[in-house]
């Protein structure tokens, strides 16, 4: 199990890297430079430009540069931003945008997993019909149309909550709307993954041993049941903790994904990078957590 | 299975009918005031300022929501009315402008404090426009202050070229040397003064290829860098050198040099005659291809110098021969004889011969024999800004520049505290350190999220601060914005900013929907340099088909355009506009009547006419048009994708068709793409263009045609119309002026390197309640003049009309301001 874990640790470091690599000659092919803007600057200006941020260097210097810098975790500042250094702006942008998305994550699992297990255990009944088309609702409704409608019944028409920007009352509204779609989401793979295993050999075996309900749904049926909702929600819980743009576009949320979008417009090279970085590393652990909880939810999954 | 499908249909219903219920309840008119509309608590005022800003730094980001939050923060010598945006007193008290328009004076007040209390003085105006040009700083807006004597050399790190104790000036290679003038006294001489005020020292570029490449066509300026015998610093050395003749150096000389000279092995034996003898060898070898063509040359012990230059000398003559052989393939599938000639014209002549490379070389080869050509870098401390005193200052142009006042107020000429940025470098912007100057100082800054300012008290004004603070929020999403205005959370919100879907619904809100004109145009380019643009009348035809007045109306939010500068923000330009019309109309004879109707810039018929004649002819079968002739497939409009961008250019589209019957691809590209890709003049036929101006000048719009590297987007060039320009610039009588610069514009209109479109208008929302706020035409403020009115009958109604409505309060500030101008 360690050495296991070890060794994916080990592999998040080249994979990081060639994810970087790959993205630096994306950012590199991207036409247009951060300083480009409707006005065309004069050549010494641009010169001058070139020098201060080592732009003049021969490409491969850059490069190795940029791998260095990478490696040693130190981005340097924005270039559009230059008072900042990029990890200063993750860090204050990633707190933004992991409690919206814990809470998102809380409130959809807490939504998900209970309509899910009753529509199993009630299939075919009233209430697993309407919590499944409202599902469906909620799968089919992109997050920029739930925003909006949301804003315009409350804030808008009602005034009880603030539209936008990050306050207390503020963030009622973000985590709904990005809460939907994975509600809706685990309430049918846990409702899917219930049914199946409650039909399954073990489950009928346990209640042939006489075992009252409950433990046989708590200790056995859930536990299997709940293995799809696991691979879904792991590298869920990364997406929604790394910012999703267009819910913090549309609330004016300070958060990672505002950020990131506005590097990649920007053509804000080492944002981009210590971004891309942050995330990918982000991204690869959360797969690891995944797959070592499967060991524990699963019993006939073992690590070497 | 159909139950399902019921109960889901039915639910989908239900929130249809539920969501369709809430929007026509939300957008119902009945109220005076869009959504919530209540007084602020507190007397700070709450604005949306777009973009999260770049830098809190005024030399290092260009942009207009930047512009806002530096106008709160630091002042300049000038700030704007907040109405005309013309320049009125701040840190200068008052001013004097020389006869020529070519030096200002600026009296400073003595009460001017940093926000730390330290005294503002002459001294940090220096320092900060000294910093602004300096290339380590890289301001992207400094060719805004090129106006500026030497700003433009220092900025570019170019130098001064001195050559026996003189320094080589504009007059020296000049076709026709202007007569000298005996410099006008202009307040207190001073060194300084008297340098700036001597004749224009040439400037060249620092690097050394492009100072061989300036030097080796100019046959004048070549003749200053020719071997005299002055600059033989040691001639008996030198001939002994050559007589030796080691290297293959040497002996080329030696060969080149008449004996009789080298004879002066001594100083004694050193005729005139002789050194003449030796400075004409070392001309006759600097002239020489010889010197390139040795292959020793790399290996011999080379200066720094001489190697980088005969690197870059390469490499340019390898990608000229590379030019040159794509150029021949070119020709070689060509048939027409005239256009093969004109091709062959675009090819470059390698660079063998150069003449100032080999003297620098030459120089460097015998460094204890002759006194080499000084370069003089620029300096900081030789632009045109001075320090008179503790409480004067002087800039000096190097040309007149009648709008350089007003310019004066843009964000590049504010302050920036010498004493905080020499103690923390670059972090000096950082909430904890920064020290401004303004009407207001940082309180808190978060980035993406907020930017809060308070009043000042060390400011100079700031008793007429009206507002305790300002909290400035970075908000892109527009609808966003809009929500934050409509829920009471904000008190007004940026330009351009009301969603196109939304205006019909805002503009119902006359006490608070800002639409005015602004100093800005939208227009498309055409690419000049490639068929079927390159003929004029294509282009004409082009622009003749659209119908301005109905686009205009389409897009509700902006007024028509018809010149290349927008019309009803210069008035005084107006008028010299419709006095040169009325004599061109008198010198063409046309009729008052016809006149009027040409000035709409809209004639399908004429159109269909010209395009005939540039050899399209369009036909005609009952109400439509077709033009089979015309080349579609080599033109397309692009532009930067963008939903109004693509809303006007379906509309010109459609007006092409029905009136050309040409149907014109489009073509959308995001931003940062398009920027160089139609600056680099790859699009095909059309890509829209944007200009705001940069000051309250008709000439920020005229000179984006002007000389070879303009702003234009079209590689338009056309020497009349850049003399005209000069000429109209060297007018003193700002009336003239204009009328000149009029006649340039009329000039422009008919060779039309751009189709004129809109006049962009100002487009945002403000609370009733929010006064001094004004929709001027750069959408700029002066904040101190902003206040929050608690009394709802002083409110702002109207506002349609709000320029023409005096508020007193704001009038007698602005009376007081300006009482120190006398005059």
């Amino acid at each position: 199990m360690l050495s296991f874990i070890i060794r994916r640790l080990l592999l998040i470091i080249p994979m990081a890297l060639l994810v970087i690599t790959l993205t630096w000659v994306l950012v590199r092919i991207a036409p247009g430079n951060f300083y480009t803007g409707e006005k065309k600057l004069p050549a010494a200006i641009e010169e001058n430009i070139k020098k201060k941020y080592g732009l003049d260097k021969p490409w491969y210097q850059q490069y190795g540069i940029m791998l260095w810098n990478t490696v040693r975790g130190d981005f340097g500042n924005s270039l559009k931003y230059e008072r900042e250094t990029v990890n200063e702006l993750i860090w204050r942008s990633f707190p933004y945008s992991a409690i919206i998305g814990l809470l998102a994550y809380i409130l959809a699992l807490a939504i998900g997993l209970t309509a899910g297990i009753i529509a199993s255990l009630k299939q075919n009944s009233g209430f697993d019909y309407g919590s499944m088309s409202l599902a469906m609702l909620g799968l089919s409704v992109p997050n920029f149309v739930l925003g909006p409608i949301l804003v315009l019944i409350f804030s808008l028409w009602l005034y009880w909550l603030p539209p936008a920007r990050w306050s207390l009352s503020g963030i009622i509204l973000p985590v709904i709307t990005l809460s939907a779609i994975y509600a809706a989401y685990i309430a049918r793979l846990t409702r899917a993954g219930m049914l199946e295993v409650l039909r399954s050999d073990y489950i009928r075996t346990a209640r042939a041993k006489g075992l009252d309900e409950k433990t046989v749904l708590l200790r056995h049926a859930v536990r299997g049941g709940l293995i799809p909702v696991v691979s879904f929600t792991g590298p869920a819980l990364a997406g929604l903790l790394a910012g999703t743009v267009v819910v913090e576009k549309v609330f004016a949320i300070p958060g990672l994904g505002n950020i990131f979008i506005q590097a990649v417009l920007n053509r804000d090279e080492p944002l981009i990078l210590g971004i891309v970085a942050f995330l990918s590393i982000l991204i690869m652990v959360f797969n690891l957590l995944v797959d070592i909880s499967y060991g524990f939810l699963d019993p006939r999954i073992r690590y070497e | 299975m159909a139950r399902i499908g019921f109960y889901r249909f039915r639910s989908i219903l239900a929130i249809f009918l539920l969501s369709s219920f809430l929007i026509s309840c939300a957008s119902s008119a009945n109220n005076r005031y869009f959504g919530k509309t209540q007084l602020p608590k507190d007397n700070v005022l709450r604005y949306i300022s777009g973009s999260e800003s770049e830098s809190l730094d005024p030399h290092i980001s260009s942009g207009q929501p930047e512009a806002r939050i530096y106008g709160a923060l630091f002042e300049g010598l000038v700030e704007y009315d907040p109405k005309t945006l013309q320049p009125i007193p701040s840190l200068a008290e008052s001013w004097k402008v020389s006869p020529k328009v070519d030096e200002f004076i600026f009296n400073l007040r003595k009460n001017g404090k940093w926000s730390d209390g330290t005294p503002i003085t002459a001294n940090d105006f220096v320092y900060s426009f000294r910093r602004g040009f300096d290339p380590e700083t890289a301001s992207r807006t400094a060719s805004l202050g090129y106006f500026i004597k030497y700003a433009e050399a220092f900025n570019g790190g170019q130098v001064f070229i001195e050559r026996n104790g003189k320094f080589i000036t504009q007059d020296d290679v000049a076709e026709a040397p202007a007569a000298p003038e005996t410099p006008t006294p202009f307040g207190t001489e001073t060194d300084t003064r008297r340098f700036l005020q001597s004749p224009d020292r040439l400037t060249i570029d620092g690097s050394p290829l492009k100072q061989a490449q300036t030097v080796e066509p100019d046959p004048k300026l070549k003749e200053f860098f020719k071997f005299t015998t002055a600059d033989l610093k040691n001639a008996p050395s030198l001939a002994n050198k050559i007589k030796s003749a080691g290297d293959p150096l040497t002996k080329y000389l030696s060969a080149n040099i008449a004996p009789d000279a080298l004879a002066c092995a001594t100083e004694a034996a050193c005729s005139d005659a002789a050194k003449q003898t030796l400075a004409d060898g070392l001309n006759k070898a600097a002239d020489a291809n010889w010197f390139f063509a040795q292959d020793w040359f790399a290996q011999v012990n080379w200066s720094p110098t001489a190697k980088k230059l005969a690197d870059a000398v390469a490499a340019e003559n390898k990608k000229r021969e590379t030019a040159n052989q794509k150029i021949d393939e070119e020709i070689a599938q060509m048939t027409d004889e005239a256009k093969i000639a004109e091709k062959a014209k675009t090819k470059k002549k390698p660079l063998g011969k150069l003449f100032y490379a080999n003297r620098v070389w030459l120089e460097q080869s015998f460094p204890d024999e002759l006194v080499p050509v000084s370069l003089v870098p620029v300096k900081g401390e030789d632009i045109g800004i001075e320090a008179v005193d503790d409480y004067t200052v002087r800039i000096t142009l190097r040309q007149p520049a009648p709008f350089f006042l007003g310019l004066l107020t843009h964000q590049f000429f504010r302050l920036v505290p010498r004493h905080v940025i020499e103690k923390w470098g670059n972090d000096w912007t950082r909430p904890e350190h920064i020290v401004t100057n303004g009407s207001f100082k940082v309180k808190e800054h978060i980035p993406y999220d907020r930017l809060i300012v308070e009043r000042d008290p060390n400011n100079w004004d700031a008793a007429n601060v009206r507002l305790d603070g300002i909290e400035f929020y970075p908000v892109e999403e527009q609808a966003t914005q809009l929500n934050l205005y409509k829920a009471g959370s904000v008190d007004a919100f940026l330009n351009h900013t009301v969603p196109a879907s939304w205006v019909e619904e805002v503009r119902q809100y006359k006490d608070e929907y800002m639409n005015l004109p602004e100093n800005a145009t939208s227009y498309y380019s055409f690419n000049v340099t490639k068929p079927p643009f390159d003929n004029q009348k294509v282009r004409q035809a082009f622009s003749l088909a659209v119908n301005r007045e109905s686009l205009a109306q389409f897009r509700k939010t902006s007024k028509p355009l018809y010149y290349q500068s927008p019309s009803g923000i210069f008035p005084d330009y107006d008028k010299a506009m419709a006095k040169v019309g009325e004599e061109i109309r008198q010198e063409k004879k046309i009729s008052p009547e016809d006149w009027e109707k040409q000035k709409k810039q809209f004639n399908p018929e004429l159109a269909r006419k010209l395009l005939g004649e540039a050899g399209f002819p369009v036909q005609q079968s009952g109400n439509t048009f077709s033009c089979p002739a015309f080349p579609t497939d080599k033109v397309s409009l692009t532009f930067n994708t963008n939903e109004s961008n693509r809303q006007i250019a379906e509309f010109v589209q459609a007006q092409w068709k029905q009136n050309i019957g040409i149907t014109v691809p489009l073509q959308n590209m995001e931003f940062k793409t398009f920027l160089p890709h139609r600056n680099a003049l790859q699009y095909q036929g059309m890509a829209i263009s944007l200009w705001s101006g940069d000051y309250m000048d008709p000439y920020t719009f005229l000179g984006l045609q002007y000389g070879a590297q303009n702003d234009g987007g079209s590689g338009f060039q056309d020497a009349t119309y850049d003399k005209m320009l000069d000429d109209a610039n060297a007018e003193l009588d700002p009336q003239k002026r204009y009328e000149k610069m009029a006649r340039a514009e009329y000039y422009v209109l008919d060779k039309l390197p751009s189709m004129p479109l809109m006049i962009t208008a100002t487009n945002w929302m403000k609370k009733p309640y929010v006064k001094g706020l004004y929709p001027n035409p750069g959408t700029l403020f002066a904040w101190k003049f902003v206040y929050i009115e608690r009394d709802p009958n002083k409110w702002d109604t109207d506002v349609e009309n709000i320029m023409n409505v005096t508020d007193p309060q704001v009038e007698a500030q602005l009376k007081a301001l300006k009482a120190t101008m006398g005059e």
